[in-house]
C-alpha cells in the first residue's frame, strides 16, 4: 500500500517544503508529521528490497528492509520524533531543515543496500548535521563545525575510496558482510571507525556535540554514531580485533568524564563509552552479541537523548551546562531532575531500566565466549558509567552545593519529550520482550535472573558508596572551570605549531639561500664589471695600431709555420 | 505557567521538592549515605544465600561484584584526578576557535526565574 513511500525521502521532502510554510505552529506541526509519516513504510512493508535503481549497469538498492535495518531505522524514527517534540519551540529555519535532513539521511543510510547509496546518505548526515553546530552562530561554533565537517567528510571520502577498491576487487557493491582479505574492506572499516569514534579517532565527538544548540545536541546524539554501529554490525560482525577496540572505547572516556566540567561534554564521553559496549558486541559476533548490540543501540539512543534533553533544559533556563556553575536546581526544576535521574538509572543499567536489559546481553555474550579481560573491563566500565553519568550528572546539576540559581521548570514541550522518553526507558526495562521480539535473531535470554539482578545491584551500590566516600573525604575532584586536553590537542595545537615551525624554518632557509645567491650573483657581476664595465680593462680605448700590430704578428706566425717543414 | 503553583502539577512539584529537602541537611545526608552502605553490605551478604551462576571462577568469590565496584571506582577517581595535573587547561585555552569560553547565545535560551 505504501510501497511508493521511501522513509528517507519523506524527510527530505519535508525539509524542502518547510521553508514554504509560515514559521509558527503550522510549521511545527508539519515537522512533527514527518517522522510519523516516515515510519509508516517501515511498519507496513514486508522485509525485502525496494526502490532499486540502475546506475551504469549496477543495481542500487535504496530501501532494504530486514531485521537489522528495521531495528535501526525504527529507533532513528523514534529518536527523530522525540527530539523534534523537544525542539518544538525552535523557530530557526536552518535548524529545522537540518534536523529533518539529518534524521532522513541517517534512516536512508540504515536502509541502504549498496555502498554507493550508503555513501550518499553517509555524506548527507555529515553535511546536514554540521548546521546544527553552526546554528549557534558564534565564532567558536563556526570553527568547531569546520573541524567536525572535515572529519565527517573525510570519513565519507574514505568510504567512497573503499567502495571503489572493493568493487575492483570483488565486482560487487553490495553492502553485506565484508572479508578483510581485500584492501577495500579495510578502507570501509576505517570509514566506519571514524564515525563510530574509535579510540584516537574519537575526539570529533567530544569537540563538536557540546558546541551545538540546546536542541541540536539532542538531535546529534542519536544518529551519526549509531549509524556507524549499524554499519559495523552489518559489515564486520565477528571481526575479532573489534573486541579490544571496543573495550578500549569503554575504558578511556570514563576517566575524562570524571574530570570534565561541561556536563554536555561529560555525556559525550559516556556516549563514547557506550559505543564501546556495542563495538565489543559486534566483535564477539555471536547471535546473542549482535542482539545485544542492536538492543543496546536502541535503549542507548533513548536514555542518552533523555540525558541530553535534561541537561539541555537546564542550559535553556540558566544559560550554562557547567558543573562548576550549577547545583541545587531540584528545587525549581523537579520534573527535569526526575527525568534526568531516570535517564541516569537507565544508562547505569539499574534493573527495571532499559540499559540493564541490553547491556547485560553484551556482557553475557563476552563472558560466554570466554573473553575474560574484556569482561573485566566492561564490568569496570559499567561501574564507571554509574559513577560519572549516573551520579555525577544529576548530582552536580540538581544537588551538590546550592548555586543560588532558581530557574523555572523546563517548557512544556521539553517536559513532554522527556516524559515520553523516560516512559520508554522504563517500559523497555520492565517489558524487555517487546524490544527482544524485533531483534535480528531469536532471543533466548532472560536478563532478570537472580544472579544478574543481585550482582548488578552489588556493583552499582558499591560504585555509589565509592562516590560517597570520595566525596566525603574530599578526594573527589571538584568541578572546576577548565577544559581537558584530548587527542584534538594534536590537531589543534601540535600540528599547527609544527606547521608554523616548518613554515618559519623553510622561509628562513629560503631567505638565506636567496640572500646568498643574490650575494654571489652580485659578486660575479662586480668581477665581470671590473673587466667589461666602463672602467674595465676590456673597455679601455685601444688604438687601431694595436690591431694592425697583432695582425702582422699573426701573419708572421702563419708564414713561419709554412716555412718550417716538418720531417 | 505563573499560576501553576495552585494547579495539580504544582502540588506534585512541591511534593517532589519537599520530599528531597533533606539533601541540604548534612546530618540527613550522612544518614542516607550510611543507609546506602547498610544496603550494600546486605546485598553482599545475599551471596551466601543463593547459587550464583557464573562464567568465570573470579565471579564466584564472595562479594566479588561489591569489592570490584568499590575498588575500581575509587581507582578511577584517583587516576582521573591525577590526569588533571597533566591535562587540565584554562577555559580559554583554545579561544577563539572553541565554544568553551563563550557565553551560550541568548537567542537559543529562554531564561526564566522560578516563581518562588
Amino acid at each position: 500500500m505504501f510501497e511508493w513511500l521511501h522513509p528517507a525521502l519523506v524527510y527530505l521532502v519535508g525539509a524542502l517544503l518547510l521553508p514554504l510554510v509560515p514559521n509558527g505552529k503550522a510549521r511545527a506541526f508539519l515537522i512533527l508529521l514527518v517522522p510519523i509519516v516516515g515510519v509508516i513504510p517501515l511498519l507496513t512493508m514486508p522485509f525485502g528490497e525496494f526502490f532499486q535503481l540502475n546506475l551504469f549497469g549496477e543495481t542500487l538498492t535504496t530501501f532494504r528492509l530486514d531485521k537489522l535495518s528495521f531495528v535501526f531505522s525504527l529507533i532513528f524514527s523514534l529518536a527523530a520524533l522525540l527530539s523534534l517534540i523537544y525542539a518544538w519551540h525552535v523557530r530557526d529555519t536552518m535548524q529545522q531543515v537540518a534536523a529533518l535532513a539529518y534524521a532522513g539521511s541517517a534512516i536512508g543510510a540504515a536502509l541502504a543496500g549498496d555502498l554507493i547509496t550508503l555513501f550518499v546518505w553517509w555524506e548527507g548526515t555529515a553535511i546536514a548535521s554540521v548546521f546544527l553546530i553552526w546554528a549557534r552562530r558564534t565564532e567558536g561554533s563556526y570553527h568547531t563545525g569546520m573541524r567536525y565537517l572535515i572529519i565527517q567528510i573525510a570519513s565519507g571520502v574514505v568510504l567512497l575510496a573503499g567502495a571503489a577498491i572493493h568493487y575492483r576487487e570483488t565486482g560487487s557493491l553490495a553492502f553485506e558482510a565484508f572479508s578483510l582479505d581485500g584492501v577495500g574492506a579495510w578502507f570501509i572499516l576505517l570509514s566506519f571507525g571514524i564515525k563510530c569514534a574509535f579510540p584516537l579517532l574519537h575526539n570529533w565527538l567530544q569537540d563538536s556535540y557540546p558546541a551545538a544548540t540546546v536542541t541540536g545536541t539532542v538531535i546529534l546524539s542519536a544518529f551519526t554514531t549509531k549509524l556507524a554501529v549499524y554499519a559495523l554490525a552489518r559489515g564486520f560482525a565477528g571481526t575479532d580485533f573489534l573486541i579490544p577496540i571496543g573495550a578500549t572505547m569503554t575504558l578511556f572516556p570514563i576517566f575524562f568524564a570524571v574530570i570534565e566540567n561541561d556536563l554536555r561534554r561529560v555525556l559525550t564521553y559516556s556516549l563514547n563509552n557506550q559505543l564501546g559496549f556495542m563495538v565489543v558486541g559486534i566483535g564477539v559476533g555471536s547471535e546473542l552479541a549482535i542482539n545485544g548490540t542492536a538492543a543496546h543501540a536502541f535503549s542507548h539512543i533513548l536514555y542518552k537523548a533523555l540525558l541530553f534533553m535534561s541537561v539541555g533544559a537546564v542550559l535553556h533556563r540558566t544559560g550554562t551546562a557547567k558543573g562548576s556553575e550549577l547545583g541545587g536546581l531540584y528545587k525549581t526544576m523537579p520534573w527535569t531532575m526526575v527525568f534526568c535521574v531516570i535517564g541516569a538509572a537507565s544508562i547505569s543499567a539499574f534493573p527495571l531500566f532499559s540499559g540493564f536489559i541490553s547491556k547485560s546481553m553484551i556482557l553475557s555474550a563476552a563472558a560466554k565466549d570466554g573473553h575474560y579481560i574484556t569482561w573485566l573491563i566492561l564490568l569496570f566500565a559499567s561501574a564507571g558509567v554509574f559513577h560519572h553519568s549516573g551520579i555525577k550528572i544529576p548530582y552536580f546539576a540538581f544537588f551538590a552545593h546550592d548555586s543560588g540559581k532558581r530557574p523555572a521548570e523546563a517548557p512544556w514541550n521539553m517536559l513532554l519529550a522527556m516524559g515520553l522518553t523516560a516512559f520508554l526507558c522504563i517500559a523497555i526495562g520492565v517489558w524487555p520482550n517487546a524490544l527482544y521480539s524485533i531483534l535480528p535473531y531469536d532471543v533466548k535470554y532472560n536478563p532478570y535472573t537472580s544472579t544478574h539482578v543481585i550482582t548488578q545491584f552489588q556493583l552499582l551500590f558499591f560504585s555509589a558508596i565509592a562516590f560517597g566516600t570520595l566525596m566525603r573525604t574530599g578526594i573527589y575532584p571538584p568541578e572546576l572551570k577548565s577544559i581537558n586536553l584530548d587527542t584534538d590537542w594534536t590537531y589543534r595545537k601540535i600540528i599547527p605549531a609544527v606547521i608554523k615551525f616548518v613554515v618559519m624554518f623553510v622561509s628562513a632557509v629560503w631567505s638565506e639561500l636567496v640572500r646568498g645567491a643574490a650575494n654571489s650573483v652580485s659578486a660575479i657581476q662586480n668581477t665581470l664589471a671590473s673587466f667589461y664595465g666602463p672602467e674595465g680593462r676590456v673597455a679601455r680605448v685601444q688604438p687601431t695600431g694595436y690591431m694592425v700590430l697583432w695582425l702582422a704578428i699573426l701573419l708572421g706566425a702563419a708564414l713561419l709555420v709554412n716555412l718550417v717543414e716538418l720531417p | 505557567m505563573a499560576d501553576h503553583k495552585n494547579s495539580k502539577r504544582g502540588h506534585v512539584d512541591s511534593f517532589i521538592v519537599r520530599s528531597l529537602l533533606w539533601v541540604d541537611d548534612r546530618s540527613k545526608v550522612d544518614k542516607f549515605f550510611w543507609g546506602i552502605v547498610v544496603v550494600g553490605v546486605l546485598l553482599t551478604l545475599l551471596d551466601l544465600f543463593y547459587k550464583k551462576k557464573t562464567y568465570f571462577s573470579t565471579e564466584a568469590f564472595f562479594g566479588f561484584y561489591s569489592f570490584y565496584g568499590f575498588i575500581m571506582c575509587a581507582a578511577l577517581v584517583v587516576a582521573a584526578r591525577a590526569l588533571r595535573v597533566v591535562l587540565m587547561r584554562s577555559e580559554d585555552y583554545y579561544a577563539p576557535t572553541d565554544v568553551e569560553s563563550e557565553d551560550h547565545p541568548e537567542f537559543d535560551l529562554n531564561r526564566k526565574e522560578a516563581d518562588v
